[in-house]
């Protein structure tokens, strides 16, 4: 079993709270990915996880196990570093078969697991080479195969692919979900990157200032975000944020900020007229033109092929971005009207930027 | 207001610059050459000596070349030929002991090199891995090495020859002296080179990514494996250089040598100090001879250290 129970948790450095009492539950088999923003406190859980740091306080429990008081060895876990640490002073082989040489196994069993190993992750003809004569993408797969061949029920992954390129680093995504596929495995991995979070998690933990602000599955996340932090972290480019007040007018509600009022769905509650809140809508969810009462005028028009972003001032120095159509000609400085899709209106607390609706 | 360099054209500003600094090529390598000549002449004088018969020791006007070049004092040294008649039985038997203080230099240099190779690595680990001692740990070693050995030999003396044994003595019944003998030499050149052996192998272990000792001991391996199996073969070249360096250290060791040992063990250089005041006369063709033979080690070493040295400081080849 290698399910994963976290409760509690903490870890103080000096004065500094960096991971500040989580509790999490990691399925059996789930590939969980934690995302935040460096100092989140998202390595340091990893860490703690793995037994490389210890908690100042809380719980971990692997399977039936309390491993708190357990070195990293013994926990049966496997973990593919950020820099990948491979040794550099042993071939592939040897970087690979470290773990069962570690563990006195017979060397025909070495030689057929770490064959196995390397199969696994097409690197058969690599195995005589050293970690300096492979390339960054190579490296990327002698570290997967070194913590598959101990054949570990979780697999802890510190930012593994970040020291890849672009083009690379998706490539890996894929080929990095369906491992998890075949090994059926506890995949704990972290990252920076919400697009990897988003396309190869079951579930994903954000984490900010060393707590969590939401575990659900990429798209919870996407379209239900707890806070206004989650909803600032998830999406390319950052969503909208509009700060202003719910009004009741009759059985309908709107959101005033100054001159700006837009209707908000029926389904927002009455408790919330009156209330200072923040409005926060994505950029494909700003309909730009036709038969949209509100104005703005155009800044900054961004091509990306498929669709073109729309930087526009809507007075005040506030901007806000719309996803438009690869068609629309929008020259800098054109006056426009633009609405949001009612039904996609989020809105978030202006002091704790917890979710209202 | 224009400045004398904004004055000229830029191409007599090209003219001066160069001629500047080849004027400053010039003086350097004038200096350079001066120094290494200062540096230089008193080894060339001993090997020249070194191959002169007693004739030629000292002459006026000095023959910078030996006039009738001889292996004489080599043959002496080494005892390969019989011994001259013409030397006192004391001289004789002084040139002798070559064999004797080649032995004890090499047992005493070898083995405290390696005994403080051994502690120093283990020692620098810790300071490098656990912060041993502070953040100031590391500096705080290296100001054992601003006492001057006369300030501490004279106090290891008392140690050693009357402390020591006083103990012993009214501890176990036996009385014990660490004076004259070879732990005693070995412990105290160990004690003084492990800070020079600490400073150095830290810059080799700091070099080492944490990262590799975390991935090892999530494969099972312990504190001690992860030392010898990633560790150590990473910071093998680094040890090589700081066991020479350390060695060569000991090996033109005197001060000590000469204050904690006598008559028994006798390293090279105290032997060197007996020809000088030996009462029959000075016998600068063999002490030549024996300073040519001690300085040769130096050489070859320094020479190995400096190819090492390119490996061990281009350490950096880890990939990050």
């Amino acid at each position: 079993m290698a399910r994963i129970s976290i409760k509690d948790l903490q870890k103080t450095f000096g004065a500094h709270r960096a991971v500040d009492g989580i509790s999490l539950e990691i399925r059996d088999g789930e590939f969980l990915i934690i995302v935040g923003p460096s100092g989140c406190g998202k390595t340091t859980t990893l860490n703690m996880i793995s037994g490389l740091e210890r908690p100042t306080g809380g719980q971990i429990v692997i399977g039936d196990t309390l491993v708190n008081d357990l070195e990293p060895g013994e926990r049966g876990l496997g973990m593919v570093f950020q820099d990948l640490a491979l040794f550099p002073h042993m071939t592939v082989f040897e970087n690979i078969a470290f773990g069962l040489r570690v563990k006195k196994m017979p060397d025909a069993e070495v030689r057929r697991r770490v064959a196995a190993a390397a199969a696994a992750v097409h690197i058969e003809a690599l195995l005589e080479k050293f970690p300096r004569q492979c390339s960054g993408g190579e490296s990327q797969r002698v570290a997967l195969a070194r913590t598959i061949v101990t054949d570990p029920s979780v697999f802890l992954m510190d930012e593994p692919l970040s020291s890849l390129d672009a083009k690379l680093r998706v490539d890996m995504r894929t080929e990095l979900k369906s491992l998890h596929h075949r090994l059926g495995a506890t995949f704990v991995y972290v990252t920076h990157d919400q697009a990897e979070a988003m396309t190869m998690a079951d579930r994903i933990v954000v984490m900010s200032k060393g707590r969590i602000e939401q575990v659900g599955s990429p798209l919870d996340i996407y379209n239900r975000p707890a806070t206004r932090f989650v909803a600032g972290f998830f999406g390319m480019p950052t969503m909208n944020f509009v700060e202003g007040a719910v009004v009741a007018s009759g059985d309908r509600r709107s959101f005033r900020a100054d001159d700006v009022e837009h209707p908000l769905p029926a389904a927002v509650p009455a408790a919330l007229a009156g209330r200072e809140a923040v409005l926060g809508v994505r950029s494909e969810h700003v309909l730009v033109g036709d038969g949209a009462s509100l104005k703005g005028v155009a800044q900054l028009s961004e091509p990306l092929g498929d669709t073109t972003l729309v930087h526009f001032d809507i007075g005040k120095g506030r901007r806000l971005v719309a996803k438009v159509g690869p068609t629309a000609a929008i020259e800098p400085g054109e006056a426009l009207t633009f609405q949001f899709a009612a039904e996609f209106c989020h809105l978030f607390d202006v002091h704790n930027g917890a979710r209202l609706y | 207001m224009k400045t004398a360099a904004s004055a000229m054209s830029p191409e007599q500003a090209r003219v001066r610059r160069i001629r500047r600094e080849r004027r400053n090529r010039i003086v350097r390598h004038a200096v350079l050459l001066a120094w290494t000549g200062f540096i230089a002449f008193p080894i060339y004088w001993m090997v020249m000596t070194s191959f002169k018969d007693s004739g030629e020791w000292v002459t006026w006007p000095p023959h910078w070349v030996p006039h009738a070049p001889t292996l004489h004092n080599y043959a002496q040294i080494f005892a390969f030929s019989s011994i001259d008649p013409s030397l006192s039985r004391q001289a004789a038997e002084q040139a002798f002991t070559i064999w004797k203080g080649l032995g004890d230099s090499l047992l005493v240099c070898t083995t405290a090199a390696l005994l403080a190779l051994l502690l120093g690595t283990f020692l620098a680990y810790s300071i490098s891995r656990f912060n041993v001692g502070g953040k100031y740990f590391r500096h705080t070693i290296l100001t054992i090495r601003m006492i001057p050995p006369i300030v501490i030999a004279i106090s290891i003396l008392i140690y050693y020859a009357i402390l020591i044994p006083y103990a012993t003595g009214a501890v176990f019944g036996a009385r014990i002296s660490m004076f004259d003998t070879y732990i005693g030499l070995i412990l105290i050149y160990t004690v003084t080179t492990l800070p020079f052996v600490i400073w150095m192998m830290l810059t080799f272990i700091d070099e080492v990514p944490y990262t590799l000792e975390h991935a090892a001991r999530l494969m099972g391996a312990g504190r001690f494996t992860v030392i010898r199996r990633v560790v150590l073969p990473l910071v093998a070249s680094g040890m090589v250089v700081t066991f020479l360096f350390v060695f060569i250290l000991n090996w033109a060791e005197f001060l000590l040598a000469l204050t904690l040992t006598h008559p028994e063990v006798t390293t090279l250089t105290v032997l060197l100090n007996k020809f000088q005041s030996a009462s029959e006369g000075r016998l600068y063709g063999p002490q030549a001879a024996i300073g040519t033979m001690i300085t040769i080690p130096v050489v070859v070493l320094g020479i190995l250290i400096q190819k090492h040295l390119v490996k061990g400081f281009s350490f950096g080849t880890i990939r990050r």
